[in-house]
């Protein structure tokens, strides 16, 4: 580690914290994918919760706030938890969010009882036994960045040798079994390699930070891409880009560290959710205007063509596009508008030779094609076909 | 009325409140709301202490609903656009609103003891202390609150029932029959955040997230009905409150804590023993099945 923070042109404290929060965000961005996917967003808010009854058991075991033990209790904890709902969610009809919830409120009640029954026996050691779970991210340590970098790697290495089993996993878990992948194991394996990371996570950063980090960049990577391998390094990307401006902006605004990440990780979320191409609800809305203005064309140019008269609503669009032009008596038609309605009145023979005569067609594509699609989705050859199918009224050739 | 039963009373009003909407939340897929709430009403108690510069109940509790209200729109909001799945939606929106609640600390209450332990979440065991007077009689305050609570509660889900229940299970065929899903999910989110709010102040956070999920939860596993489901979840926070209660004057330890993990045991009843969708029937099930091709 220490080159790599020598590295970072900012304070020492500072560098650890950026190293930290860029790792975390690797991390948590690619092992994100596997539970946002599969529908289980909030594991890491469930294992968070239910750590905190195996810090009391480890309190109560080792009898003292000894770091690494309690660390081990929240680990199994953490485990059991992921398990119990990994179960429930198998062997039950309740879907996979209500199985989180029912994990987080068991074992966060347990946890209080524990914590209950730990205050009652007056051992003064216990005092802020349940706040030790929720770190901060300005006290990290370098050997926590350095444990966190070893799990990184190991789970990032898991996944890389896996990912083919696990995307047969993720996306159609039957299919995997049917041609003998370990199913079980396989989410097993993904959802400790979660938990193990949550919990690192939520003592250095605190559980509310975890739960959006684990979140935000699959989200943004969902936006930008449907395959999974460019989707997992994407929102890894993502996820370690938005660690790091969070920490050297939080530093130099003088302001936590947490918070700034997870606002700004929902500032890249909206963002991909408004502009992403194709998807973004902006770009959607932007593409449905464009439809509905070529449509607003096309039914000027027909009426036009049979009333021989353009209706006044249309006159500025058509002018616009330099299919309309003033005329002694009203606006008339320039010469490539009285192309453009030849091309929609081609376009809607066509069309109505679609649905009349279509079914005779032998097409290798199962899409349906549009009305403004439809030439280009067929092809020169099957639209002469067509073509010659209206004209000789389907009689064949 | 004795203390315990003012607390016992309080704990099953709140799981009166709670059971009636959880159902439709665990069959909507936003179980976890209860929990995206009880954090996401810091910037609210944060925005009142820099309006008023005051913690004072009332003012803590309208501040905080604002706040559960501007999340459950917001995670409805983000769901709507089709492009984040509810359970992400939730995970995203209540950190960002918690995380603007801690900057507004540092920035400006720092040094003041504001947070949401000791502004908003009550303790279920102080209950009978805070009393008012309705009619010359004197009640425990947040018995009386959510009393009031649980009648707007059953007066929507029984007003709406119909709607509620097409809009649940089948939005489109609910759109095509002139229902409006998009207005009935905000309403039911509404309930949800305004009941999750004076709960808390009453019963604290975790009782409320349990009550809204695992009465719920354990109905779904009794039942093919809705309208069961919500009796049966009703029924089983009642008998949560009762046994919790009992079991934490038993073990002197969290009276929320028990109440929690005595609906828990209702669950796991219900998981082993329930008569269709148990563990217990499916694995008579598995094993009849399996006979009849062992012996050939």
């Amino acid at each position: 580690m220490g080159p790599l923070i020598d590295a970072i042109p900012l304070p020492y404290t500072d560098a650890v914290v950026v190293l930290g929060a860029a790792v975390l965000g690797l991390t948590c961005g690619v092992l994100g994918a596997f539970a946002v996917l599969r529908g289980r967003s909030l594991v890491g808010d469930a294992v968070a919760h239910a750590a905190l009854p195996g810090v009391c058991v480890a309190f109560l075991l080792g009898g003292t706030k000894d770091v690494p033990l309690l660390l081990v209790g929240a680990g199994v904890a953490g485990v059991l938890g992921a398990v119990v709902m990994l179960a429930i969610e198998r062997n039950t009809r309740i879907p996979a969010d209500s199985a989180i919830g029912l994990v987080l409120s068991a074992f966060f009640s347990l946890g209080v009882v524990l914590l209950t029954y730990i205050a009652g026996s007056g051992d003064a050691d216990q005092a802020g036994l349940e706040s030790y779970l929720f770190g901060q991210a300005a006290g990290l340590l370098e050997s926590d960045v350095a444990v966190m970098a070893a799990i990184s790697a190991v789970s990032l290495a898991a996944v890389a040798l896996t990912v083919r089993a696990m995307r047969v996993v993720l996306f159609d878990p039957r299919f995997g079994g049917s041609i003998g992948l370990p199913v079980r194991a396989l989410e097993i394996t993904s959802t400790v390699m979660l938990v193990i990371a949550v919990v690192i996570g939520v003592r250095m950063v605190g559980a509310i930070l975890m739960v959006a980090m684990l979140i935000a960049p699959t989200v943004t990577a969902r936006q930008l891409t449907d395959r999974l391998v460019p989707l997992l390094a994407l929102a890894g990307v993502v996820g370690a880009a938005v660690g790091v401006a969070g920490a050297v902006g939080s530093t130099a605004a003088g302001l936590p560290t947490g918070p700034v990440i997870v606002l700004l990780a929902l500032g890249i979320v909206l963002a991909a959710v408004l502009l992403a191409p194709r998807r973004g609800v902006l770009w959607r809305a932007g593409a449905l205007l464009h439809r509905r203005r070529l449509a607003a064309c096309d039914a000027a140019l027909l009426a036009w063509h049979r009333d021989g008269e353009l209706p006044e609503r249309s006159v500025r669009a058509l002018a616009r596009r330099g299919w309309a032009e003033p005329g002694p008596a009203g606006p008339r038609p320039t010469a490539a508008g009285r192309a453009a309605i030849q091309e929609v009145l081609e376009r809607r023979a066509l069309w109505s030779a679609w649905l009349e005569h279509g079914t005779r067609l032998d097409l290798d594509d199962p899409r349906e094609p549009g009305p403004h699609d439809l030439a280009a989705v067929l092809g020169p050859h099957r639209v002469s076909e067509l073509r010659e199918l209206a004209a000789t009224n389907g009689a064949p050739r | 009325m004795t203390d315990t039963a003012v607390i016992v009373l309080t704990a099953a009003l709140t799981g009166t409140a709670c059971a009636l909407l959880g159902p439709f939340l665990v069959l909507r897929r936003v179980a976890l709301l209860g929990d995206a709430v009880s954090h996401a009403v810091l910037p609210g108690i944060v925005l009142v202490w820099l309006v008023a510069q005051t913690r004072a109940p009332l003012a803590v509790v309208a501040g905080a609903a604002l706040f559960a209200v501007v999340c459950v729109l917001a995670i409805d909001a983000l769901r709507a656009t089709g492009l984040v799945p509810p359970d992400a939606a939730i995970g995203l929106v209540f950190p960002a609103l918690f995380s603007l609640g801690v900057l507004g600390v540092t920035r400006y209450a720092d040094g003041i003891h504001l947070d949401l332990d000791s502004t908003i979440y009550g303790e279920i065991a102080f209950v009978p202390f805070a009393t008012v007077t309705v009619a010359g009689v004197p009640l425990a305050r947040a018995t009386v609150v959510l009393a009031v609570v649980v009648a707007v509660n059953l007066a929507l889900v029984g007003l709406l029932w119909k709607e509620l229940k097409a809009t649940t299970f089948d939005p489109e065929f609910s759109r095509t029959v002139g229902l409006r899903p998009v207005l009935l999910s905000r309403l039911l989110l509404l309930a949800v955040a305004v009941t999750a709010v004076s709960a808390f102040e009453a019963v604290g956070a975790i009782l409320v997230v349990t009550l809204l999920i695992v009465p719920a939860a354990t109905a779904y596993l009794l039942t093919d009905r809705l309208a069961v489901m919500v009796a049966v979840a009703v029924a089983v926070s009642w008998v949560g409150a009762v046994a919790g209660n009992a079991l934490a004057t038993a073990t002197d330890s969290a009276i929320s804590g028990a109440m929690g993990l005595a609906c828990t045991a209702c669950f796991v009843l219900a998981l082993l023993a329930a008569p269709r969708h148990g563990l217990v029937v499916r694995w008579i099930r598995r094993g009849r099945r399996r006979r009849p091709a062992a012996a050939a």
